[in-house]
């Protein structure tokens, strides 16, 4: 998206004199009035102006308005609201990010693993060809598939009741909490294993080898030999994950809009019911924190890793 | 190649004449009518799909947009949001010209004097006298608003799972008590139907319910408020909660739950579609439950005044009422039933009244509480049975 801005910014200074250029003296007073580095702060001025209007500013009103009554004064009434009603939905936000992040991590790893280690042909190429279709559906399409899949008496159930595995009066609703999970699981699983597939199939090879050679099996390859080396990008896939789960709201909205629920249901509830958007800001701010935790951990890896190159 | 040429060629024609189309399009009207709707969209294919032709063939020249702003309250704060917005502004012209909204904000709108004082102005303004068309939730309206329907919410049940569907909420409470999670309704953060069975369940067990309906407000009712929704936790673990308004009829419908509030209008139009099983019947419990209007509404600074109240005079009429609002969209008129009841045939009068009765629904249909009460009492309902 901003992407075009700089290629289009790039194409005026190569009209003007080049600021190197040193042979003819004409071109000096040139450099001089436009110092190299400006061209720099030019060049990245349109994306940096983006990301200021578009991102930073609407980002410190709503921290500030967090900590603003109606009438504009500063309080904290607001976020103590939002700690007496909403405390159990933050923990059951968190609970369930984590959850679904560390069933993603456990699933794509498992893909990302037969793809590089599977010994059927067959099998690895059906998988490699299924498993990243959940990446292609939105969202809110899937909620509402989830919707009738998993109801009590939806296509999944009846599937199994079908298939003899259940009794009827066995068939329960999956539409709470673990709807929800299943969700998320089955909508990001494919997107760390993508990360993950690819980072294993650039592993050196050698070292798989010489651990089969010494009898090793494969899941225990998976575990001492791949995994470590593929650590760094599982974990900024996982980060990526938690942040996108955290924050949507069609999943929770259309599949357990009720108590407890996720904080993003609660923020459009207290903007749609109550006109309040005080206590939407301060849950907002407590959704920041949580997204900043893991964003944290994200820039140590994104530097340590840059150091390491 | 050539193809390929030829498909860029015809794209890029089809795009430019499209986009000619589209700027085309409002000039050729002289006026454009904006209707925003809050609510379903049953709100919106209303307007679009029986309204807005209508009005047009009878007014040359004048063409309807009409467009939702979303269901329950928030479909009215985002109206209201806009032409608030526009005023502070100071926009000399907003271009809402007519606004369907729920009560709650109706009043709040009268009280920020963002609404015109137009029911004088139009014949129909004498049609509407129920109580409904003076007072929204505690706040004078009269001459602001016309009822454009009249909703109701009551318990939709299988009588082939229920022979003897309670009565009152304590008979529905020692059902749901015999009868663990087959009863389903979707808390207060899925559609107002469960918002108006969780206020229902309010006055039915607070000391003074008429105060939370005619006022006035006093916040020295919050912990009354708060003991009548005491029993709603404790009842909630026997329930099933559903996934919104649609989600409780879904599910009433799979045979996952046997009884459930809904919108009396919602389960009518749904049953007339095929979406739900015709031998579901209706109950409407007391002491009561709530139900509302939605009101016609011309901003203050509309930039077509005129046009709007002929519009509004049209959907308030008698036929219009008849025809749109009860026969087509099963409604109960806005306007008084008197007005109304001649303009239809008995059959489809009758059908409006199948499982509640009219002087059910005089008795036992309530308004919602004082918008003051209603915020105390959703809050409460989060503190106390929620968290």
């Amino acid at each position: 998206m901003s992407a075009p801005l700089p290629t289009e910014a790039a194409g005026r200074p190569a009209a003007l004199p080049r600021p190197r250029g040193g042979d003819g003296a004409p071109a000096l007073p040139a450099t001089r009035i436009v110092p190299d580095w400006l061209w720099g702060v030019l060049l990245v001025l349109p994306a940096l102006a983006m990301v200021a209007l578009f991102f930073l500013y609407p980002l410190g009103l709503s921290a500030v308005s967090a900590f603003q009554g109606r009438d504009g004064g500063w309080t904290l009434a607001n976020v103590a609201k939002a700690f007496e009603l909403y405390s159990l939905d933050m923990a059951f936000t968190l609970a369930i990010v984590l959850l679904s992040s560390a069933l993603v991590a456990v699933l794509s790893v498992a893909i990302g693993g037969y793809l590089t280690l599977g010994g059927n042909r067959l099998a690895v190429t059906l998988l490699r060809w299924l498993y990243r279709w959940p990446l292609f559906i939105p969202f809110i399409v899937a909620a509402q598939m989830m919707r009738s899949f998993l109801a009590k008496n939806g296509l999944m159930n009846n599937l199994l009741i079908g298939g003899g595995v259940i009794e009827p009066l066995q068939a329960a609703s999956l539409l709470d909490w673990r709807g929800v999970v299943v969700t998320f699981v089955w909508k990001q699983t494919p997107f760390v294993a993508l990360m993950v597939a690819g980072a294993m199939a650039s592993l050196d090879r050698s070292t798989i080898e010489a651990a089969r050679d010494l009898g090793a099996g494969r899941l225990r390859i998976l575990a001492e030999i791949v995994v470590p080396q593929v650590r760094p990008t599982l974990t900024v896939g996982l980060i990526l994950s938690f942040v996108t789960m955290l924050s949507v709201m069609s999943v929770p909205m259309m599949i357990n809009p009720n108590s407890p629920t996720m904080i993003t249901v609660d923020m459009a509830y207290r903007i749609n019911a109550h006109g309040d958007y005080g206590v939407a800001n301060a849950l907002g701010f407590v959704s920041y924190a949580m997204a900043g935790l893991v964003g944290w951990v994200y820039l140590r890896h994104g530097v340590r890793q840059g150091g390491a190159r | 190649m050539t193809l390929t040429t030829l498909r860029t060629l015809l794209a890029g024609a089809a795009g430019l004449a499209l986009a000619a189309g589209l700027s085309a399009a409002p000039l050729k009207a002289e006026t454009v009518l904006t209707v925003l709707t809050a609510g379903d969209q049953n709100m919106v294919d209303y307007v679009n799909e029986y309204l807005a032709p209508k009005f047009e063939a009878q007014n040359p020249g004048v063409k309807v947009r009409a467009a939702g702003t979303g269901p329950g309250d928030g479909g009215s704060q985002k109206i209201y949001e806009k032409l608030s917005a526009e005023a502070a502004a100071g926009a000399a012209k907003w271009d809402v010209d007519v606004a369907v909204i729920h009560q709650k904000m109706a009043g709040q709108m009268v009280q920020e004097k963002m609404l015109a004082a137009y029911v004088g102005e139009v014949k129909t303004g004498t049609l509407a006298s129920r109580d409904s068309a003076r007072n929204a939730l505690g706040t004078d309206v009269t001459g602001y608003v016309l009822p454009m329907f009249h909703s109701q919410i009551a318990l939709a049940y299988n009588p082939e799972l229920v022979k003897a569907p309670p009565k009152t909420y304590a008979e529905l409470a020692e059902w749901v008590k015999a009868n663990p999670k087959a009863f389903g309704y979707n808390g207060i953060k899925g559609g107002m139907s469960g918002v108006g069975f969780v206020t229902g369940w309010t006055a039915a067990n607070i000391g003074d319910a008429a105060k939370l309906e005619k006022g006035p407000y006093d916040a020295a009712m919050k912990p009354a408020i708060e003991k009548a929704l005491s029993g709603l936790k404790d009842f909630n673990r026997s329930v099933t909660l559903t996934p919104g308004n649609a989600g409780t009829l879904d599910m009433l419908n799979r045979g996952e739950i046997a009884m459930g509030p809904v919108w009396v209008d919602m389960f009518y139009s749904w049953q007339a579609d095929g979406r739900l099983n015709p031998a579901m019947k209706l109950q409407l419990i007391g002491p009561g439950m709530p139900g509302q209007p939605m009101y016609y509404a011309v901003p203050a600074k509309a930039a077509n005044q005129d046009a709007a109240r002929k519009f509004i005079e049209l959907a308030t009429s008698p036929e219009v009422q008849a025809d749109g609002i009860v026969k087509r969209f099963n409604w109960y008129p806005g306007i008084d039933a008197t007005y109304v009841q001649p303009k239809l045939d008995a059959q489809t009068w009758a059908k409006l009244f199948t499982d509640v009765k009219p002087d059910e629904l005089a008795s036992k249909g309530k308004p919602f509480p004082l918008s003051g009460y209603f915020t105390d009492i959703m809050e409460a309902y989060e503190r106390t049975v929620a968290n």
